[in-house]
């Protein structure tokens, strides 16, 4: 099993209930693949930095899931099945990622450990206790 | 131009990246041309290591239409 993320294009003139349709869609053939799905993230409608079959914006999403070496070309078939799929890219996690994923967790326990630790000790520094969740809450946007 | 700067240092160990991620388009942006080529490591002073990511995080970048693979229009 690895951890593979999709990226797609899809054509930004299509009215929303479409686009979540096939986003919709990628899911399901991911669940039939016998796949996992980690995340989903719309990033929305942006500005392409070149044309792309005439077209200057595209609505971008991607989904980060679990699953065996079958699910890309699944998911390749898919896409190009469907012509308002404009581009898409489907990568696994290398060794890189891998380590920073576990390094920004690692960061996040350790933070998430000592905005804890003072409350337990004694019950007062409360008020210290918030601004440290703001800064993790940051970190993590 | 920028060949004049020399850094001797890996930019990325210093700023404590470990994986360069191609949504990352800002990052990347400081490390190409004006007309969208990679600035090539002895200029920029990226280790061997670093600098591979970099490529394929640009080239990912560029199949997705987040950075243009010719940005030169003035001739």
């Amino acid at each position: 099993m690895a951890i593979y993320e999709t990226v797609v294009i899809l054509n930004s003139l299509l009215p929303p209930k479409e686009l979540d349709d096939i986003i919709e869609r990628a899911q399901e053939v991911i669940k039939e693949n016998g796949g996992t799905i980690r995340s989903v993230d719309k990033w929305g409608k942006r500005r392409l930095a070149y044309e792309i079959q005439k077209k200057q914006y595209g609505f971008y999403f991607a989904i980060e899931f679990e699953g065996e070496g079958n699910l890309p070309l699944a998911l390749q078939s898919e896409y190009n099945f469907n012509d308002n799929v404009l581009r898409y890219l489907t990568y696994a996690y290398d060794k890189h990622k891998i380590k920073s994923v576990a390094l920004k967790q690692a960061k996040a326990e350790a933070l998430e450990a000592a905005a804890e630790e003072p409350v337990k000790v004694a019950e007062e520094p409360v008020v210290e206790a918030t601004p440290e969740s703001d800064q993790k809450e940051q970190e993590e946007a | 131009m920028y060949k004049n700067k020399r850094s001797r240092n890996c930019p990325f160990a210093e700023a404590g990246i470990v994986y360069i991620d191609f949504k990352d388009e800002k990052l990347l942006k400081k490390y190409l041309t004006e007309q969208g080529k990679i600035i090539p490591r002895h200029t920029s002073g990226a280790s061997a290591k670093m600098q591979r990511q970099l490529a394929r995080a640009v080239k990912r970048a560029r199949h997705l239409a987040l950075l243009p693979y010719v940005s030169d229009f003035s001739r």
